[in-house]
């Protein structure tokens, strides 16, 4: 057997070993292997050592309330748009989207085949429009129109009077 | 709604392993479904994460987001993975971001008051001496601060390996890397910790 603290691709035989998950024809093969050969027992030592020790490392156990710290903050997650929704999400998800889209296809087209000029004829006004005046500006109108008679008639007295 | 799990996608969830189609199921809206795979695998992720982040209080924190991660995902879960696989990817995430922030940090000087909360493991079926007591806990002392100086990332597999007893290529997948680059991390990792810990032998 190569030694297979060479490699590294080896060693991971060695790890195995030292966590006990190597499989007892390797292990037989491996304990042989490591009668003459000091590095790999210095190596399984240690690494039996530090595995040993990690096991010393217990968790403490989990708080009795984190089921109920967590299930609340879950609740708080859940806006008022879901709790209204979720009557019909599984319709909606399931059935809803497709028929929903369908539908609204079929209305768009039944619109536009129905009154197809009433496009057309939003886009021109339907009567002109007279913009109104404010009545001081009639007022002035007029008076400029008096003053351009009153002017006519002093340079061309002739023509000052329309004749009827 | 078993028997309709069971069909389609759910087969392929089914062939992954059972956690996954017990997702399925909460994607499907049943919360009783949710209920059994938070007690399934509660300890294991904040046990996980509290010799990540090495404190209880904040484990839990981190433990809490992870789950309400899960839940919040199930509309679109979909079981490409194992379920453990993506359970510890978010927990590794969360818990690589929150040593990172230093999230941990400000709950610091708890961390010798935390290590009395652990359990003192019986040597014998009597209740330790004070002595062996002392001894024990600095044996956990030691391992723990061993623990902490590990890059992140070589933290992460040896918990992972160690004590979730994941294979390489679930690791991998956890890490988002090659096999390969997983034993490279475990081999430097345990490398590292015999250089500290082989005199406990």
């Amino acid at each position: 057997m190569r030694c297979p603290i060479e490699t590294q691709e080896n060693a991971e035989l060695l790890l195995a070993y030292c966590s006990r998950s190597l499989d007892a024809e390797r292990t037989a093969m491996l304990e042989e292997h490591m009668r003459d050969c000091q590095s790999c027992r210095e190596f399984a030592g240690g690494q039996k050592a530090v595995w040993e020790a990690l096991d010393t490392w217990e968790a403490a156990p989990v708080s009795p309330d984190f089921d109920r710290r967590l299930y609340r903050r879950i609740e708080q997650e859940v806006s008022w748009w879901d709790l209204l929704m979720r009557p019909f999400r599984p319709l909606v998800f399931r059935q809803g989207l497709p028929i929903a889209a369908t539908a609204a296809v079929v209305l768009m087209a039944g619109l536009l085949f129905q009154h197809p000029a009433n496009i057309q004829r939003s886009a021109a006004p339907e009567s002109a429009q007279v913009e109104a005046m404010p009545p001081d500006q009639v007022e002035h109108a007029l008076d400029e129109m008096e003053t351009m008679r009153e002017f006519n008639r002093l340079v061309r007295p002739d023509t000052a009077e329309p004749k009827m | 709604m078993s028997e309709r799990v069971k069909t389609g996608i759910g087969v392929a969830a089914a062939a992954l392993d059972y956690d996954a189609e017990l997702m399925l199921r909460v994607k499907e809206g049943d919360g009783a479904s949710f209920g059994v795979l938070l007690d399934k695998h509660r300890s294991s992720v904040v046990h996980f994460l509290y010799r990540m982040v090495q404190n209880h209080a904040v484990a839990e924190e981190l433990a809490q987001d992870v789950f309400l991660r899960v839940y919040r995902s199930r509309s679109t879960y979909e079981p490409t993975a194992k379920f453990t696989t993506w359970l510890f990817r978010i927990a590794t995430h969360l818990a690589l971001n929150a040593l990172r922030d230093g999230k941990n940090e400000r709950l610091q000087e708890h961390l010798d008051d935390d290590s009395s909360d652990m359990p003192v493991r019986q040597v014998s079926d009597h209740r330790p001496s004070i002595e062996q007591s002392m001894v024990h806990r600095a044996t956990l002392d030691e391992v723990r601060r061993a623990i902490k100086t590990l890059p992140e990332k070589q933290r992460a597999a040896v918990l992972m390996h160690k004590y979730e007893e994941m294979e390489y290529s679930q690791i991998a997948a956890v890490l988002s890397c090659s096999e390969s680059a997983v034993k490279s991390l475990l081999f430097r990792a345990y490398e590292t910790l015999r250089a500290r810990l082989a005199h406990m032998a």
